[in-house]
């Protein structure tokens, strides 16, 4: 398909709608945030490299709507996936049950390929709403859970750093 | 194919990429580069090789694999994608289509781009083809199409079949004229979406043999005079029946074979425009906002109601809106372009409300300086809205139902009645049947109003439209007070919204919203915004930390005060959420305790 040579990874970006995925997606590509809201219309793909190790991995993101219009989505556009990130909205406590949905109907079509678990929205610690018992769950088999702010880039390197590097290994 | 194939110049206009496709790996391109090819790929058009777009795209190699079975195992047929964007490859963030097409064993990939527009109409038309699916439409327009489509194709070359099946997906009905404005071709699809026979237009002046008026022929014609760049498209109606019946948009194109003739694509704009009222329709209703089954079924009933001229009494509690269901009335009445005047009856004593409604000369009391016309003669052609009719005094009902029964006032202080032509609406929020068994209303008139009713629900039983009138009162809020950082309700305002009792009903949320954007900093409305009354701490007041009690019963003690809501019960005790849920699995409540 693309430059022969680089290894490239398809990384799903699982949860419900407005969590932060774009904005995550966005944050991790050109560095930027924005505050403006748009929903994410079918699916968006924007691509990063990443080394690990001297290795050069292309990651090609694969961003789909919100939770709300998942059952629209179809399932191959999980498949092939090497990786997910599973978002949730760390002020919102009800966007865990979505990303619990997510995870299990990526478990089914991607099999058990590693992911990391972003608790997102850290900068608005006043509003915060979930804590980590309430995710362990989700947690215990995630290559790494931490909250996040697309906003402040908390997170946001780490988390796709460790990803990459775990699908190196499989 | 043939460039000078007159067909395959068609699908150039398209602005699609279209491949006929061989196997997985053979494609052969069948229109030239749309203008929206990525210039990354082809710094020169014409040495372009389109197929490197399509092993490009990530999504493409995707849903190839998918359209792969699809071809396999149809004959006929389609698979969509739904959109995409991809923006390392298009350089923008473009939306993109791509469609597998099976049409008598031949395949077809089609790439469509969508214009910004486009996108946002794209979940309307996907719920209308989910509806039209629902009621098995879709299926009998299609046999239709086949069979119709499979006896011209037996006729015709395979390489014109190929474009008829192509541009019959693109669903474009297209009308080609000569320089002499005489129609040479009609495709199918003019036949399967507008029902016009297309033998029929074949052969005659297009200004005639189309159903158009002559203002919309005109428009159509004068986008025929401009350059090809500067036009636009033209809605227009479809005629049946000297009516209008669809709804379409005229593109008009030259032919690239002559420009002297010309090509006029017929876009079905009706599926839209009806969806977009429909779906508009399920939220509001003309100033109503709403879409709990109580307010679906009062939009239904002021459908049936508003166009029978009989009087209609509006009940329901106070701030529920009964005012805007009259001015709905009024709108979809034959009275539209006629007055609407509305009067408060509370409150007035008899002498008042009769002469402000019925008018008075002068003279006829102390302060009638001069002859006054009432409500009644203002309203004339219209309708004259009476809110608060069960505070009407009793005299003066006795001449409001004279007036109803006889089409007739008498100013006070006059003898010679005066023709009236209105429409009564009286609204209430008491019951007048339990007024007329205590002697405060006079049953004769109840009667006369009450010809047809409608009832309008509480709020309280309809919560489930309180997210939605809060956005528009946020909206409306926000633009008075000129706050527009103001753009969230946090959600635990949400839930103490979705939870207060309302008396005061849409009312008093609307003035939750003007109060609390006076009162709120920064970009949420918190519980601190809220008037005391709904956001304040509750009522009762739970015992402070200091009390001998245990803090278990504390704890307990407030989430039963706020139903089990975590949240709120942290805030009652003063404690971050955070602490508060350490200290409920330190403690051991269970959920169950929470919730109970
Ligand atoms: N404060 C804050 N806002 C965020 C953060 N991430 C996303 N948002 C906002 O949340 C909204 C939804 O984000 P979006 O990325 O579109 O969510 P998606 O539906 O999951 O793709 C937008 O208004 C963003 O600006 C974050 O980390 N912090
Ligand atoms: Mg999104």
């Amino acid at each position: 398909m693309k430059d022969q040579g680089v290894i490239q990874k398809k990384v799903c970006m699982l949860g419900g709608s407005s969590v932060g995925k774009t904005s995550l997606v966005k944050r991790f590509v050109t560095g930027q945030f924005s505050e403006n809201y748009h929903t994410t219309i079918g699916v968006k793909i924007d691509q990063k490299s990443q080394c690990v190790d001297d290795i050069e991995l292309l990651l090609v993101l694969w961003d789909v709507y919100g939770e709300d219009d998942f059952q629209k989505v179809r399932a191959s556009y999980l498949q092939g996936s090497a990786g997910y990130l599973l978002v949730v909205d760390g002020t919102r406590k009800e966007t865990l049950a979505v990303a619990r949905q997510l995870h299990t109907l990526a478990a089914q079509s991607m099999g058990p390929v590693p992911y990391a678990l972003l608790i997102n929205k850290h900068d608005l610690s006043e509003s915060w709403q979930v804590d980590s018992e309430m995710y362990e769950d989700l947690a215990s088999n995630a290559c790494l859970a931490l909250p996040s702010s697309a906003k402040t880039g908390e997170g946001v390197e780490l988390a796709f750093a460790e990803l990459a590097s775990q699908m190196l290994k499989v | 194919m043939g460039v000078e194939d007159p067909y395959s110049e068609i699908l150039n206009i398209f602005e699609a990429l279209i491949f006929q496709v061989e196997s997985a790996t053979q494609y052969h391109t069948m229109s030239v580069l749309p203008r929206w090819y990525p210039t990354s790929l082809s710094s020169d058009h014409s040495s372009a090789d389109p197929r490197e777009f399509v092993q490009k795209s990530f999504f493409l190699q995707s849903f190839l694999q998918e359209a792969e079975e699809f071809w396999q195992a149809h004959d006929q047929g389609k698979l969509q994608s739904g959109l995409w964007s991809e923006q390392a490859l298009m350089g923008d963030e473009s939306y993109l289509e791509a469609t597998a097409l099976v049409q008598k064993g031949q395949r077809f990939l089609i790439i469509q781009r969508y214009q910004p527009e486009m996108v946002t109409i794209q979940p309307v038309l996907q719920k209308a083809r989910e509806n039209h699916l629902a009621h098995g439409k879709e299926l009998e327009v299609r046999k239709d199409v086949e069979a119709h489509l499979g006896s011209q194709l037996a006729e015709s070359e395979q390489i014109r079949d190929d474009v008829m099946a192509v541009l019959e997906h693109l669903k474009l009905a297209t009308v080609m004229i000569d320089e002499n404005s005489v129609v040479t071709y009609a495709s199918p699809a003019v036949f399967h979406q507008f029902a016009i026979d297309t033998q029929s237009l074949v052969g005659g002046l297009w200004t005639q043999v189309l159903p158009l008026i002559e203002e919309q022929c005109s428009r159509v014609q004068e986008q025929m005079t401009l350059p090809e760049m500067g036009r636009t498209s033209v809605a227009v109606s479809l005629q049946k029946k000297q009516k209008p019946w669809l709804e379409i948009e005229v593109e008009v194109h030259d032919d690239p074979r002559d420009q002297r003739r010309t090509i006029l694509f017929l876009k079905d704009r009706t599926e839209i425009e009806d969806l977009r009222r429909q779906l508009i329709g399920h939220v509001h209703f003309e100033k109503l906002i709403g879409k709990s089954p109580g307010m679906q079924d009062l939009y239904q009933k002021i459908q049936e109601i508003a166009p029978v001229d009989v009087p209609v009494l509006i009940q329901g509690e106070t701030g529920t809106g009964k005012e805007l269901v009259a001015q709905a009335l009024h709108r979809l009445s034959a009275r539209k372009g006629k007055a609407f005047v509305a009067v408060n009856c509370a409150g007035l004593t008899d002498s008042i409300l009769g002469s402000q409604l019925f008018g008075h000369k002068r003279g006829a009391f102390t302060g009638a300086v001069s002859d006054h016309e009432g409500y009644f003669e203002a309203a004339e052609g219209g309708i004259l809205f009476l809110d608060e009719i069960g505070d009407m005094p009793l005299t003066t009902q006795t001449t409001l139902l004279r007036a109803l029964q006889e089409g007739e006032v008498i100013r006070l202080g006059e003898s010679r009645p005066r023709k009236v032509d209105v429409r009564v609406l009286a609204a209430t929020h008491q019951n007048l049947q339990n007024l007329v068994e205590k002697g405060k209303f006079r049953s004769d008139l109840l009667y006369r109003i009450r010809v047809a009713r409608l009832q309008l629900p509480p709020l309280r039983e309809r919560r489930e439209d309180i997210p939605l009138l809060s956005e528009a009162f946020l909206g409306q809020a926000r633009a008075v007070t000129r706050k527009f950082e103001v753009r969230e309700i946090s959600p635990e305002v949400m839930q103490i919204l979705l939870q207060y009792p309302w008396p005061g009903n849409v009312r008093e949320l609307k003035s939750t919203f003007d109060f609390a954007l006076i009162h709120c900093h920064g970009a949420h409305i918190q519980i601190s915004d809220l008037p005391p009354e709904i956001g304040g701490p509750p009522a009762v007041l739970v015992t402070p930390r200091s009390s001998p009690r245990g803090e278990r019963e504390e704890i307990l003690a407030a989430l039963e005060q706020v139903r089990g809501k975590r949240a709120q019960a942290a805030k009652l005790l003063g404690m971050s959420r955070s602490t508060f849920y350490r200290r409920l699995s330190d403690l051991g409540i269970s959920s169950e305790e929470c919730s109970r």
